[in-house]
């Protein structure tokens, strides 16, 4: 009796499980499948983009822009192409493992994988305004950088970092604004830091800077460009 | 023949038609120039009178839209009076054309149109000469168009009597860089006055350059590039000093060096070939007397320039990394701590910086107009270093720096050939 028991609960349990794994186990193949092909084609990727970039110029056109030197700036080395290889490699990788999930068919992964691919497209309309915005501010930067030193300006280096951390501000917080993250946040956090700088070096440049900015006014509008000079340069 | 492809009105038309054909053609590129031009063309006037009496000519003036009393100046010289022509003698009459031109706004459209009017006059000879001129006289035209038509040049390089710290940009860029690179002497190949054949102006037209900024600002290197380049027969005459109106006081020197160097960059991609195989330079015929006057001194702040040198020399380490090796850069940071008594820059070092920025300019390591304007820093340290070193020398003795100068660009030409891919 004892027995029987015992023999009939371990056979159901196995028949149980044997049924589940039946009716589960194809999607579980597909999705071991879909990851591997997954694993593949990111290697692909990487493989075809990271020789593919460079031979189209592009390290020499991300140099020119600039992007070099943000990146190392970020502590990143490596040139820009081997980059974006990664970052593509990454992105595949990441997609395959979205359909792998909704290949298990269950109702929790499906959600994920819809709220995922609905997510997706603000996601890299961010990554792309981070991107723009980090390669403007860089170019801005250097500008601003060598306008002032042919101009003369003392503060030649501290007026260009200024204009290139606040245009990365600028451009993090339409990013941030796009996602949706803490969207009232946000907005109050730039317009109280932007106003409140802007007030700040107003009233430092005015008040307590009076006679500086005296002379600095001056000097730019009584000596422009070359016209400390007679000589003729061409 | 291509001057039908250049836009003219129909009055235009209609007075060429007239004219039918002229021997000698002078060409007045203008805008807004109402205080000189009278004089210019007077002075054209009196030249082509004075000599080459009993020739056809005519004085073109190509406006740029002026919106000074510019065209009705010209329209009112009187060209027929003796008086005002400095001769007693009967002359051939000159005739006078006055057209806006057509395309881009700048001094390149303005000589296409004289260009095109040159071919269809049959022009042998032709002088271009800008409309702010203060020093011009009619003996320009005679050096001007002279060689054209008695020696069967094709090109003639202005050469100008200039204070010793005068056309810095010429002396330590342009001229010895175009000499190294093209082979042949011309001392200011960015003059702005030349005299060209018919048969050149008519090559000029043929090149498709007219929407590019050859049109808007870089025409006279292009021209003394492209006749040398093209194999043309080529010469200089001096026409003593060279005066301007005052210039405009927006025109920095940032922009300036920009669009003269960009000109001479943008020539080195056009002409790579020709270039490449150039190993020497050599002397070209002049014309005129050269002679030495007493100018005027002109004041320079030589410590304003060092100083924004050693500011670029702090702060644009990382801007002039992407166009000069490590051994340049550390040459020239080594430099911007000598006192100003001491302080030289060397002719080679100056030449590895330019041929550095050439060679960044081609490969595009930097947006080009970034990687000229950083350039400005390191040339006025290379001119007040010139300045420093050449106060109590002569004119001649300033001339043959220079000459040292531009031996020093084909010395290192090599290695510039070798870098350039």
């Amino acid at each position: 009796m004892w027995r029987q028991v015992l023999d009939d609960v371990i056979r159901k349990t196995l028949q149980g499980f044997g049924e589940r794994l039946e009716a589960f186990g194809p999607n579980l193949l597909a999705m071991a499948v879909i990851l591997g092909l997954g694993v593949v084609a990111a290697m692909a990727v990487r493989f075809v983009v990271g020789r593919l970039l460079p031979r189209l110029g592009f390290d020499r056109l991300a140099e020119g822009a600039g992007l070099r030197l943000v990146l190392q700036k970020g502590g990143i080395e490596g040139c820009p192409s081997g980059l974006v290889a990664i970052v593509l490699a990454w992105g595949v990788l990441g997609a395959f493992v979205l359909l792998a999930i909704g290949a298990l068919n269950l109702q929790v992964a499906m959600d994920l994988v819809s709220k995922a691919f609905a997510w997706l497209p603000q996601l890299l309309i961010a990554l792309a305004v981070l991107t723009l915005g980090s390669m403007t501010s860089a170019f801005l930067r250097r500008s601003v950088l060598i306008a002032a030193v042919n101009a003369g300006l003392p503060s030649a280096r501290a007026l260009a970092g200024g204009v290139h951390t606040a245009l990365l501000i600028l451009f993090a917080a339409i990013a941030l604004e796009h996602l949706g993250v803490g969207r009232q946040i946000i907005v109050a956090s730039f317009t109280i830091l932007f106003g409140g700088v802007t007030f700040a070096l107003a009233l430092a440049f005015g008040l307590a800077g009076r006679v500086p900015a005296r002379q600095l006014l001056d000097r730019l509008l009584r000596d422009t460009g070359d016209q400390h000079d007679d000589l003729h340069h061409l | 023949m291509l001057s039908g492809v250049v836009p003219l009105s129909s009055a235009v038309e209609a007075r060429l038609g007239e004219l039918g054909s002229v021997e000698l053609l002078v060409g007045i590129p203008s805008y807004n120039n109402a205080r000189t031009i009278g004089h210019v063309v007077h002075a054209a006037a009196a030249g082509l009178a004075k000599y080459f009496p009993g020739r056809r000519a005519a004085i073109v003036n190509s406006d740029g839209g002026s919106e000074d009393e510019t065209p009705a100046i010209v329209a009112a010289a009187d060209l027929h009076s003796p008086g005002a022509l400095l001769v007693s003698h009967p002359v051939a009459p000159v005739h006078k054309v006055m057209t806006p031109y057509h395309g881009m706004p700048g001094k390149g459209s303005a000589f296409r149109t004289i260009f095109a009017i040159a071919e269809r006059l049959g022009a042998r000879a032709c002088a271009v000469v800008d409309a702010d001129l203060r020093s011009i006289t009619p003996h320009w035209f005679e050096w001007l168009l002279g060689p054209v038509l008695h020696e069967d040049f094709d090109f003639v390089s202005p050469l100008y009597l200039r204070h010793k710290y005068d056309g810095t940009i010429t002396n330590s860029i342009v001229y010895p860089l175009t000499r190294a690179l093209y082979g042949k002497e011309l001392r200011q190949p960015i003059g702005g006055d030349f005299g060209f054949s018919g048969r050149l102006a008519s090559h000029y037209l043929t090149k498709p350059v007219w929407e590019t900024n050859v049109a808007r600002f870089g025409v006279d290197i292009w021209m003394t590039t492209t006749a040398v380049a093209a194999g043309f027969r080529v010469c200089q005459a001096f026409l003593g000093a060279k005066i301007h109106d005052p210039k405009d006081p927006g025109a920095d020197l940032a922009g300036m060096l920009v669009q003269v160097v960009s000109s001479v960059f943008d020539l080195m991609e056009t002409y790579r070939d020709r270039w490449r195989v150039v190993e020497r330079a050599e002397a070209v015929p002049l014309f005129g007397f050269p002679h030495g006057v007493g100018l005027e001194p002109v004041r320079v702040d030589v410590e304003r320039m060092r100083g924004i040198f050693r500011q670029g020399v702090k702060d644009l380490g990382e801007v002039w990394g992407q166009a000069l090796d490590r051994e340049t850069l550390a040459a020239v940071t080594a430099l911007s701590e000598r006192e100003i008594g001491d302080f030289t820059f060397p002719d080679p070092l100056w030449v590895r910086v330019v041929y550095g920025f050439a060679l960044a300019y081609h490969r595009r390591t930097l947006p080009t107009e970034q990687l000229l304007r950083s350039l400005v820093p390191l040339y006025l340290g290379r001119t007040a270093s010139f300045i420093v070193q050449e106060a109590e020398s002569g004119a001649d003795e300033v001339e043959a720096s220079i000459a040292a100068l531009a031996d020093e660009f084909l010395k290192q030409k090599g290695d510039l050939l070798q870098r350039w891919s």
